[in-house]
């Protein structure tokens, strides 16, 4: 479909259009630009757009910035919140349903009981339908069940609904049944309104066009449940790499023999900016040790173990074995070469005996730190004692030398928390402060595929593309799309052909 | 036609008199009677207050409950809002509640599709600064600002009962005239005629030349100079306050605002309904006030063929029995509004609309009882009834007033009332006796004129058919026809009587038939109909309830009821305060 037959989709009288989306076809410019035309034709209410990440909010904003007192945006999670937060107590929830669902991650909850609200009350669906008579969806194949029917319910009270996603997008559910009830929900919707599909690669049109229309064919086949045929001749633009892992248990870590090291690190060197993607948290901890901690880890947006270190805080403040233990799984989360034989179980015990019998060197630096978690068992004696374990691993003391925090981010807001009078409004606000500064990753950086989800770079390399990382199963088809369809211009495959991939077919 | 606002539920606290007044009033017209200081025009200066277009109102000391401004006070109202008035386009997104027919409640999730309906929750907060905060109230108790805008739009079209009350004829800002008129910029397009108009031109020759020597004297100050007369602005004062419609009388284009109070509160109605598309909820105190009764009803038809929701105080008897559509409330003088159900006294607002607005109504079964308890009263209180606000009503019969003393006394009314016993419905009339106390006089049994002809003695029966211009012919006429007998003399009705010694009790039980017209034993039915106009003949009327009064006192049968009544007159005098009589005190 022509970009021109979407936009006159889009903007027919249909009450309900759904247009898929690969990555990379113009979606965000599609949506925006349908809503400012309806923004300025509505006399009454305004646009809402709603999107599944602060970065997709912050890019439809600057789109439509024209027509702002008519449009809002928001992510779905802070719509359904809001409603949620109004009708708490008929909801069964507490006051504060934007922070309780925040350091609880129980935004699935909220979902569901505002999904129940909205599909009972005409009234209050009625009330959101009056207020935002045109909703428009930005990936809507990352709405859950519950999110999906509470913005139809809107919809059904009688706004107009425009739905932008992408089945093959779909990277974010928890099993392959879950991924086949969203594609059974998707594919519903083509017989519900109006269909389009996108189908130029904008992305690629000022970086390697022919790898754009590559990574359209290759979606194509994972979408079809074949394979991706690196045989032939491939595009310009697209390099393939052939490369095996050496480490001697290969779930645990990454090694190579040197000729196949030997282009990745030259690719690495000679790039101004590289993005790495790799499958799973735990890859990334090997890819970390692989470059030597030289490349820097891309955290995203969100921040899992200081949300859980703000869960304990909140609910044990006061209690001091409940603040240690949450301020040691902290630590080992964000660390290496911090764990509970090497540092843990000492500096527990010194909190147990409160510090009684006089020690020195490394276990009386334990000592210290315990010593502020026992002062003040709360979010500023867990601050206080962060502060003093990063002294400690950047003076590079005896015992500490050879840690290192991973996960910057989480640490460095970790001890920002300890400043605010109440832990929970220093959560509040930053995440608040995150949610608004938009960061962006490093120029070089390594990132799993679900946190690249969103970004697009020149430069992209994909490791390990073998069968571990990419079995054949539908979540695995779409994680590899997402990570193809990062780059613009080069992109690099790091491709096992010992342990291949059934989604590639590689030569003998 | 435009979907209106409507109050479904309306809460004061501590708001002037009223120390705390829940009330759901009708969505049509609602018309609101009461005593004297009973706080009427405070419900309706409340419900202005919380809609006011304007936010520089000044509250004052005296708009707190006994000047105690400590506690602030506070005026709440549930509305249902139509989608005209615009609500999704406010700032902050305003959220429902649901109206379940008594209060607002939140949505229940378990309970799929039911047909509530969405309603808002507004507020107006008296502070202890003295400061008005105007709220609307989340469903979940958060607040956030009912701004000005809004109220606006809800647009309260207000006619208060003060005599210079012509802001709605008046450019200002939020007034009927201004939402009628204003697209855009139009106060800024007058500002600017108002300015480009030469006024100077109006200066005569001596004016210019002091003109000219002050702006020589402010040259040599060094202050600015070449001077001239025209508008300036000033704070407070808008150009929208002085510019007002204007109508032609005898060829002079006059202010409409001095014309007389009547045409000035009527005007303003027509400018807020000839707006389109607009909202409204219209407020008039006195509605009677300057206007003649036609005009008064013509208003009020008006206002009933109107859709939206009013808020009327009247002391009108007029008004009352034109309003047959709305909506009656009674305030007492606890700031309770209870409602005048309609079915209950419709009849009475048509028959008497005075019962609505004495002090105290007296209803009295029939038109006898009217005259009779007329002249029992005379004397009754330290002033004449009248004076003092008590007022018999016809009730319009046993049955019809039953209903009636239902509807006024749930209404909060207080009110006396006198009734034959007719044995019929005893359960209800315990349950009415019970709220009225001594205040409800009933006959042991039978009605006025059995009782009173039962203690006629037998000499003076047949002075009872002797009629005020002293002729018998006519009620003698009854009693020969009930005989059936052709002469009406004094001996032949007694010899048709039967023997002597039955003969008198024979005369006094047909004198009760014949002044109750009562058919038992009527030949035929076209007899049975004759006969069942006897009563008229004797004191079925005002004068025949006034003249049984009389006979009472002149055959000395007083002494006989005056037990039986005197508690009942006690009560009456109880209820303006003056002490009971004693037997044989009051001399009707």
């Amino acid at each position: 479909m022509t970009d021109d037959e979407v936009a006159s989709l889009l903007r027919s009288d249909l009450p309900l259009v759904t247009i898929e989306a690969p990555a990379g076809c113009g979606k965000t410019h599609q949506g925006s630009s349908f809503a400012m035309d309806a923004a300025s034709a509505l006399s009454k209410g305004r646009v809402l757009i709603l999107t599944h990440t602060h970065a997709a909010r912050s890019v439809f904003a600057a789109r439509t910035r024209a027509v702002a007192n008519r449009v809002e945006i928001r992510t779905i999670d802070s719509f359904l919140t809001e409603i949620a937060s109004i009708y708490h107590r008929t909801l069964d929830l507490p006051p504060d349903v934007a922070g309780w669902a925040r350091e609880n991650d129980r935004y699935d909850v909220v979902a569901a009981r505002c999904r129940q609200l909205l599909e009972s009350s005409a009234i209050v669906a009625g009330a959101a339908s009056q207020r935002y008579p045109i909703i428009i969806c930005d990936e809507h194949q990352d709405a859950t069940a519950d999110q999906h029917h509470a913005v139809v319910a809107v919809h059904s009270a009688g706004s107009i609904l425009r739905l932008f996603g992408d089945p093959m997008q779909v990277i974010f559910a928890d099993s392959e049944a879950e991924i086949r009830a969203t594609l059974g929900r998707w594919a519903a919707l083509k017989d519900a309104g109006g269909w389009g599909e996108l189908s130029t690669p904008h992305r690629w049109i000022s970086g390697t066009p022919e790898l754009g229309e590559w990574i359209l064919d290759a979606r194509r086949a994972l979408s079809n449940g074949g394979s991706i045929d690196l045989t032939g001749s491939l595009p310009p633009g697209l390099r393939v790499l052939f490369a095996e892992n050496s480490a001697q248990v290969a779930h645990k870590a990454i090694g190579m023999s040197r000729e196949h090291r030997a282009p990745i690190s030259s690719l690495l060197r000679q790039s101004e900016q590289l993005l790495v993607m790799t499958v799973g948290n735990e890859r990334v901890a090997h890819l970390n040790a692989f470059f030597g901690r030289s490349v820097r880890i891309w955290e995203g947006h969100t921040r899992n173990h200081l949300s859980a270190l703000a869960a304990c805080i909140r609910n044990h403040t006061g209690d001091l074995d409940a603040i240690a233990d949450g301020f040691l799984s902290f630590v080992y989360a964000t660390s290496v070469r911090f764990s509970a034989s090497s540092h843990g179980n000492r500096l527990k015990a010194e909190v147990q005996q409160r510090c009684a019998r006089p020690a020195r060197g490394m276990p009386g630096q334990l000592q210290a730190i315990a010593s502020h978690l026992i002062a003040e068992p709360s979010h500023r004696g867990v601050a206080k004692a962060l502060e003093h374990l990063i002294g400690l691993v950047e003076r590079k003391e005896n015992g500490f030398s050879d840690i290192e925090f991973d996960l910057k981010s989480e640490v460095r807001d970790a001890v920002r928390m300890g400043a605010f009078d109440v832990a929970a409004d220093g959560f509040a606000e930053i995440t608040r402060r995150r949610t608004f500064s938009h960061a962006q990753p490093p120029r070089k950086c390594l990132s799993t595929i679900h946190k690249s989800k969103g970004l697009e770079c020149a430069n992209a390399l994909i490791m390990m593309c073998d069968r571990s990382a990419f079995s054949g199963t539908e979540y695995k088809r779409r994680l590899l799309y997402v990570g193809l369809s990062r780059a613009k211009e080069k992109l690099t495959l790091i491709v096992s052909q010992n342990n291949a991939t059934p989604l590639f077919n590689v030569p003998g | 036609m435009v979907e209106q606002p409507r109050i479904k539920y309306l809460a004061i606290s501590k708001f002037r008199g009223i120390d705390s007044l829940e009330w759901r009033p009708d969505r049509r017209i609602n018309i609101l009677i009461g005593g004297g200081d009973s706080g009427k025009s405070t419900v309706l200066h409340a419900v202005s207050l919380l809609f006011s277009p304007t936010n520089t109102i000044q509250v004052l000391e005296t708009d707190y409950l006994n000047r105690s401004t400590k506690e602030g006070f506070s005026i709440e109202a549930v509305v249902e809002i139509p989608i005209e008035v615009g609500i999704s386009d406010h700032q902050q997104a305003l959220w429902p509640w649901e109206w379940d027919g008594q209060k607002a409640i939140l949505p229940d999730p378990s309970h799929e599709g039911r047909p509530n309906q969405a309603v808002f929750k507004f507020r107006v907060r008296g502070t202890d600064e003295l400061e008005p905060v105007w709220e609307v109230v989340q469903p979940n108790e958060d607040v956030v600002a009912f701004s000005v805008g809004l109220r606006r739009k809800i647009g309260v079209v207000r006619l208060a009962n003060d005599d210079r009350n012509d802001r709605d004829l008046r450019l200002v800002s939020g007034s009927a005239l201004d939402r009628l008129l204003s697209k855009g910029n139009l106060k800024s397009r007058i500002n600017k005629q108002v300015s480009d108009a030469n006024i100077s031109d109006a200066l005569l020759k001596d004016e210019k030349d002091s003109l000219a020597t002050l702006g020589v004297a402010m040259r040599e100050a060094g202050l600015p100079y070449d001077l001239d007369l025209g508008l300036t602005s000033s704070q407070g004062l808008s150009i929208g306050a002085l510019i007002g419609l204007l109508a032609s009388k005898d060829g002079v284009m006059l202010p409409l605002a001095s014309w007389g109070a009547g045409t000035r509160r009527m005007s303003a109605l027509e400018v807020a309904g000839a707006t389109e598309a607009a909202t409204r909820l219209t407020i008039i105190d006195e509605i009677e006030r300057g206007l003649e009764p036609y005009r008064l009803r013509q208003l009020i038809a008006k206002l009933t063929k109107d859709e939206s929701q009013c808020f009327v105080t009247t002391h009108s008897a007029v008004a009352i029995s034109a309003a047959t559509e709305a909506a009656l409330w009674f305030m007492d003088s606890k700031a309770k509004i209870g409602p005048l159900p309609h079915d209950k006294i419709a009849n009475q607002q048509r028959r008497d609309p005075e019962t609505f607005l004495a002090k105290i109504p007296v209803i009295a079964e029939g038109v006898t009882e009217v005259g009779f308890l007329r002249f029992l009263l005379r004397n009754a209180f330290t002033a004449r009834p009248e004076d003092h606000g008590v007022r018999v009503c016809d009730g319009g019969g046993n049955e019809t007033m039953m209903g009636l003393l239902q509807g006024l006394s749930e209404g909060g009314l207080v009110l006396g009332a006198f009734c034959d016993n007719e044995g019929k419905s005893p359960e209800r009339w315990r349950r009415i006796s019970e709220r009225f106390g001594a205040r409800l006089f009933q006959w042991r049994s039978g009605c006025l004129e059995e009782n009173i002809i039962a203690h006629v003695r037998d000499d003076q029966l047949l002075a009872l058919a002797q009629e005020p211009d002293g002729t018998f012919g006519r009620r003698m006429r009854t009693l020969a026809d009930r005989l059936a007998i052709k002469d009406k003399d004094e001996a032949s009705i007694l010899a048709a009587c039967g023997n002597p010694e039955r003969r008198l009790a024979k005369l006094r039980s047909i004198i009760v038939a014949a002044a109750t017209g009562n058919k038992d034993g009527a030949p035929d039915e076209q007899t049975g109909k004759e006969w069942s106009k006897h009563s008229q003949v004797w004191f079925k009327s005002l004068a025949g309830g006034v003249e049984l009064g009389t006979k009472m006192i002149s055959l000395s049968v007083w002494p006989c009821v005056e037990p039986e009544i005197l508690p009942f007159i006690n009560a009456l005098r109880a209820t303006i305060g003056d002490h009971p009589l004693a037997v044989g005190e009051l001399r009707p």
